[in-house]
């Protein structure tokens, strides 16, 4: 069940849309994929269960640079999220199986009037086992609200990493949108498998309350990525020790990394202007990550993406 | 009316930045921005404080008043909920350095000063490491026990994070006391906003937006820059 009503942010956006009613078929998009080691070793989706607007096929193997594994896109039979959306997207992978999963295009988040679109996920990787989530970047349309939650539950002996890529808004769209949407809600928390608590972020971006547009949050950045490496702390040392924050003033982008609470892993932020550099840089890392972890890069990404 | 003058009395010892609590030695980023020129006046002086108040008020100024209100019902075991819930939300190894070692000796001079057992105990589970010992939770303790209100509270907690830039700022920076003196009477007009929007919010309401500041203490943390702890 998809509910924010905790959520005290979202208050302001309750009223049923005029169109499709809150929880109406095809607004309440469900996937639940489960990835695991099959007779032979081969890491396979074993489980697939979901619910239109959301559609997945099958996995393909499609990583040149790592065969073995899985890989999903989530793509999204209604277009944009749309006022009065409801998703939840859960994935399970489970001991010493991996998988990549990414979305088949950037997120749109249209326009809202009356309501607003909100995500749950709940990721669950058991023992040693390994979960790169890639989606393309969200794009925010004016006067979009969006609220998501993600549970990582994680074995001390698992990896996951989890990245998001959040536009300003559609930059190049008429006269230019940037940060003209209502609200913003994002909520990332991490856990063991016996329910420890590790880490747990929120950001809400307000823009009509308090505009982004000021030194320390985004300044004359447009895009925003957020990535979160759960991993054991050896190999978080190990990623730590690769990786040099930065600020490029020439290409206006900036890296930072730093350690999550608990010992639960790392944590990297990138400022940039448009989404393609962004995403290399947080291409780039993975392979770090993925090197540390599996001993193998990630692959160029196509040039049709 | 004898109650209130002694309550604002202590406010002011509480929230003072001579208070010996090691503040003086955090910059709250600040070094590193103006290392990379991103403050470098008056007017991003300001800019970057007002980001950091903001974030802070929505996290630290949330945990302040929990524990201050666990305080006042003797509850021990929502005051280290609330502890460990900061941490948990503190994105930064030197942010919750900053936070522990204020917490403690903040803990420390309460203990001191007044000696309630509330404070005792705290103090006991820092060091035995059984708590963190976070700066706003021990603000909260010693506002609660030492029979202050929790707008009190609030106001020190923002004036110390504005203060502490600020103090940090006239000392690395091509500003005036006139300066800083008036970011910090202007940016004083937001404190009662901020109380009203976050009194009331729990744990989960917590949130904290900025990016660019969250880069530059990353910058900091593997840096070689070292006049402020973070």
């Amino acid at each position: 069940m998809v509910d924010f009503s905790e959520a005290k942010e979202m208050a302001p956006f309750l009223q049923e849309p005029k169109a499709m009613y809150v929880g109406a078929p095809g607004k309440t998009g469900f996937l639940f994929m489960g990835f695991e080691l099959d007779k032979k070793g081969k890491s396979i989706m074993r489980n697939l269960d979901r619910r239109a607007p959301l559609i997945v096929q099958q996995e393909l193997y499609f990583d040149a640079e790592m065969p073995e594994m899985p890989c999903v896109y989530i793509l999204s039979s209604g277009g944009p999220n749309v006022d009065g959306d409801r998703y939840e997207q859960n994935i399970t992978v489970r001991k010493d199986a991996y998988a990549f999963v990414s979305t088949g295009a950037a997120t749109k988040l249209a326009e809202m009037k009356y309501n607003y679109s909100g995500l749950k996920q709940h990721f669950i990787v058991e023992d040693n086992a390994y979960l790169e989530f890639l989606p393309e970047p969200l794009i925010p349309c004016r006067n979009t609200r969006f609220i998501s939650h993600t549970l990582l539950t994680v074995a001390p002996t698992a990896t996951v990493f989890y990245a998001e890529i959040f536009m300003g808004g559609r930059k190049h769209y008429d006269k230019g949108e940037a940060f003209e949407y209502d609200v913003i809600s994002v909520c990332s928390q991490g856990e063991r498998p016996d329910g420890e608590r590790l880490y747990r972020e929120k950001f809400i971006v307000r823009p009509n309350l308090q505009t982004p547009r000021i030194l320390g949050i985004m300044d004359k950045y447009d895009v925003f990525a957020n990535v979160i490496v759960m991993t054991p702390p050896d190999k978080a040392e190990l990623i730590y020790s690769q990786i040099m924050p930065y600020i490029d003033n020439d290409q206006k982008l900036a890296l930072g990394i730093t350690h999550l609470p608990n010992n639960a892993g790392l944590l990297v932020k990138v400022l940039g202007m448009e989404p393609g550099p962004v995403k290399n840089i947080v291409r780039e890392f993975c392979s770090t990550v993925r090197q540390v972890i599996k001993g193998k890069p990630l692959p160029k990404e196509f040039p049709w993406r | 009316m004898t109650k209130d003058i002694i309550s604002l009395m202590r406010l002011i010892q509480f929230t003072d930045s001579a208070f010996p609590i090691g503040t003086f030695s955090f910059s709250n980023g600040l070094e590193t921005a103006i290392h990379e020129k991103i403050v470098h006046d008056a007017e991003t002086l300001e800019q970057y404080t007002q980001s950091i108040a903001l974030q802070a008020a929505y996290s630290d100024g949330i945990v302040a008043i929990k524990a201050y209100n666990a305080g006042l019902q003797n509850d021990y075991d929502a005051i280290i909920e609330a502890d460990n819930r900061l941490i948990e939300f503190k994105m930064n190894n030197e942010s919750r350095l900053m936070q522990k070692r204020l917490g403690k000796k903040m803990t420390e001079m309460g203990v001191k000063i007044f000696d309630h057992s509330l404070l005792k105990k705290y103090l006991q589970d820092i060091n035995s490491n059984k708590t963190p010992g976070s700066f706003p939770v021990a603000q909260g303790l010693i506002f609660a026990t030492g029979g202050m209100s929790v707008e009190e509270l609030f106001c020190s907690h923002q004036y110390g994070v504005i203060n502490m830039i600020l103090g940090a700022a006239v000392r690395i920076l091509r500003v005036s006391h006139y300066d800083t003196q008036k970011i910090l009477y202007k940016l004083s007009e937001q404190t009662p906003a901020f109380y009203e929007d976050i009194k009331d919010l729990g744990f989960d309401d917590m949130n904290s937006f900025v990016p660019q500041i969250d880069i530059l203490s990353a910058l900091h943390e593997k840096g070689k820059m070292r006049m402020f702890m973070n």
